[in-house]
């Protein structure tokens, strides 16, 4: 049974360092965001003048990102922004196919959010939160 | 963003100038850079224009059968293929940032395939963020309604149609209102509505239903926290018309509906109770179902129990004829159980197959809401078939 508890234990660190490595990423201008502002806002709700891009689906950051802050798998994504469009309720967000395309598309906008493993994180871009 | 494009060498130009003179970073480093930028800007361009119209569509195919012929949701002993096959396509024009129009066209199999708009309105945001949408559009009644067809968002085979089948229609031509209330971690959102609808039913086996639906209107309310919701329904139409042999004389029907969810990404629970109280004759009825369920990975597992059962059968036993008494307790009165399991598995990107076998029982004294029990019931007092184990096998895609 101990054992049992420390491999769990164990492997729920492994998971809990690799979620930390994605940080939610704003316009150097931009303010801090908390973890439920960045789940509306990746889930189109809330502040509607907030500008959101996403990784392109398949992305393993993507699936991070998405796995800590809006606890929605790939497949649960896309029924919720199936319902989302098909009741006129809005969207999916713009995708960018690269961290450094991410960076650039954030730089560019003050009210634009995104994501990225924190490893890429340079001077174009502030980290808002880290999940 | 409005970027002319034309300006765009001009721009490269005057930002290449300084990265030229700065010889502090590699120069390469920043062309990248600035071919990143460029990208961007390009994308942000290339997506205000698709971002004008967008074009999307659903499709869900399924077979459907049953151990006996008491037909549930059109399930008989021989397969069906087009009871609950169904295709739609939907065009979003944005005419403005704040004004777009929406078609949605539906071909349905239980229609034959007829061509029918489901969605057709016009939808403006105020500037105090009031929504205003007019045109046709989905009566908002129960928690899956604005999206009953769109197999691929539900967890489900289909709504239980204990609750979902209670109310005949699905779309009214009128105006709605709605508002969000932001708040830290949540939202509510409350909508009102007004308009008018139809019914007409064409049955083999009774008479057909033809009812005008007018002074339709109601108000719900819905909050969420993206894990939790709950929702509130009131609606209210006046009836007008014929409806199984019975002359309907501006009868007033009025709906409540309770809903809740929850889910946390891996477990899924769904609720929801219904009422539909009509004056005069036309059965009232109380319903309910809920569904569990359990992600582990591409599959969702889940259990159903939904029951419907009508409230006013006195009223119709009560008629002082008592031939007419029976035909119509008979006709009306409706009691049933439904217990389902199933499995949603997401087997490929954009497309669910889902598999669900559900049994109906508890038909107390009543068909079961089995159309041939009727005739049956009314000559020896016994239905003919007492239960029914329906199975479906079905495909949801979105594209």
């Amino acid at each position: 049974m101990k054992k049992l508890l420390s491999i769990l234990t164990l492997s729920l660190g492994v998971t809990f360092a690799a979620n930390a490595a994605v940080v939610v990423i704003g316009n150097p201008s931009a303010s801090d965001m908390s973890a439920s502002e960045a789940k509306k806002a990746f889930l189109g709700k809330g502040n509607s003048s907030i500008v959101v891009y996403e990784l392109d689906e398949g992305n393993a950051i993507r699936t991070e990102f998405h796995n800590t802050v809006t606890g929605k798998s790939d497949a649960q994504l896309k029924a919720f922004w199936s319902k989302q469009v098909f009741t006129g309720k809005g969207n999916p967000p713009a995708t960018v196919a690269t961290a450094a395309a991410m960076k650039a598309a954030v730089a560019g906008n003050p009210n634009a959010i995104g994501y990225i493993d924190e490893a890429d994180v340079d001077g174009s871009v502030k980290v808002i939160l880290k999940p | 963003m409005n970027f002319n494009l034309k300006a765009l060498p001009i721009a490269i130009s005057i930002a290449l100038l300084p990265s030229a003179v700065l010889a502090d970073e590699s120069t390469e480093a920043k062309v990248a850079k600035l071919e990143q930028q460029v990208q961007s800007l390009q994308a942000q361009q290339t997506k205000s224009l698709a971002d004008k119209f967008n074009f999307n569509g659903f499709i869900s195919g399924a077979y459907i059968s049953a151990d006996n012929n008491a037909g549930y949701n059109g399930a008989t002993t021989s397969a069906d293929f087009s009871q609950d096959s169904k295709i739609g396509f939907q065009g979003t024009f944005n005419i403005s940032n704040n004004t777009q129009a929406v078609l949605q066209l539906m071909m349905k199999g239980e229609n034959d395939w007829d061509v029918e708009a489901e969605w057709a309105y016009l939808s403006h945001r105020f500037d105090n963020g009031i929504k205003i949408r007019g045109g046709k559009l989905r009566v908002p009644l129960f928690m899956y309604s604005d999206y009953l067809d769109v197999g691929y968002a539900q967890p489900f085979a289909r709504p239980p149609g204990e609750v979902y089948d209670q109310v005949p229609f699905s779309s009214y031509t009128g105006v709605d209102l709605a508002y969000d209330f932001e708040f830290d971690d949540s939202t509510l959102t409350v909508q009102a509505f007004g308009g008018e609808s139809d019914v007409e039913v064409e049955s083999d086996t009774s008479s057909d239903t033809n009812l005008d639906l007018s002074n339709l209107m109601g108000i719900n309310a819905s909050w969420t926290d993206l894990t939790w919701t709950f929702r509130a329904v009131y609606g209210e139409t006046v009836l007008d018309g014929t409806a199984s042999g019975l002359g309907v004389d501006d009868e007033k029907a009025t709906f409540n509906g309770l809903g809740g969810s929850y889910d946390n990404g891996s477990f899924l629970a769904v609720a929801e109770w219904t009422t539909v109280d009509i004056e005069g004759l036309l059965a009232d009825t109380e319903s309910a179902y809920l569904t569990l369920g359990y992600r582990i990975s591409s599959f969702t597992p889940y259990v159903t129990a939904a029951y419907v059962k009508t409230t006013d059968n006195d009223v119709r036993g009560a008629i002082p004829l008592p031939e007419l008494a029976a035909q119509l307790s008979a006709a009306l009165n409706e009691e049933r159980t439904a217990y389902s399991v199933g499995l949603r598995w997401d087997a490929i990107d954009n497309v669910a197959l889902k598999f669900d076998v559900t049994y109906l029982t508890d038909f107390g004294d009543t068909t079961g809401g089995m159309s041939p029990n009727l005739l049956p019931l009314l000559m020896t007092g016994e239905n003919m078939y007492d239960d029914s184990m329906v199975y479906t096998v079905k495909f949801d895609a979105v594209f």
